[in-house]
């Protein structure tokens, strides 16, 4: 599964290694909760029919999140 | 077909998660929307081409209408008095900003298993010791939504 809570940067580097996977990205509770408000307020709205990759991109921008890990 | 009438749809989903937790069946939409059962089914199609929900594979079933999922997850979510299950660490607070409501999230450490709770209230996250990690990058989530 890709987005995961951990109790720590330990036990995420505990996980990642026995997976053998390469670290992604890493978000504090608040701004995983900034990025959340942003990506869901509207999603409960009939006037919601998805978004543009560029409108996507904004919200990102709008977190912070400007590394490639966030990019097309 | 008719464009409006499948947005329509796609709200009547959602409004259904919100009252019973649950993504109405496709005899629910049907029976809703007046339609046949294969109308209904290729409404349920073309809003999972479309990545408005995400079908069970194999079936008609809702698996995902993000931020809620359609199964029982380990990120529970009760808020308005219900219990909702999210689909991943991020869904988890997707619900209550989806919901605009306060919250209470149950989830677990998924290296040690050890509880992480989370509340919502007025608008706020109290702060947590945990942090969420993000394995796929995002030009790749759509590539194999039931797992990202």
């Amino acid at each position: 599964m890709n987005m995961l809570f951990f109790r720590s940067e330990e036990a995420l580097e505990q996980w990642l290694a026995s997976k053998g996977s390469a670290r992604g990205a890493v978000l504090s509770i608040a701004q995983l909760w900034e990025l959340s408000q942003r990506w869901y307020q509207d999603r409960l709205s009939p006037e919601y029919h998805g978004r543009t990759v560029e409108q996507v991109q904004e919200i990102f921008r709008g977190v912070g999140l400007t590394s490639t890990f966030w990019s097309i | 077909m008719d464009e409006n009438r499948l947005w329509e749809i796609r709200a009547y989903v959602y409004r259904h998660i919100v009252q019973t937790t649950r993504p109405p069946l496709v005899n629910d939409i049907a029976s809703e929307f007046n339609l046949s059962h294969e109308q209904a089914v290729a409404a349920y199609e073309e809003l999972h081409q479309r990545h408005a929900l995400v079908l069970q594979p194999g079936t008609h079933e809702i698996r995902m209408a993000n931020p809620f999922s359609g199964v029982g997850t380990r990120f529970r979510v009760r808020a308005n008095d219900r219990e909702y299950f999210a689909n991943c660490a991020w869904d988890s607070l997707g619900i209550p900003a989806a919901l605009h409501a306060d919250a209470e999230i149950e989830a677990s450490c998924a290296q040690s298993g050890e509880p992480i709770q989370l509340r919502v209230v007025d608008g706020q996250v109290q702060s947590s010791d945990a942090l969420v990690h993000f394995l796929i990058p995002f030009r790749e989530w759509y590539e194999d939504l039931v797992s990202t």
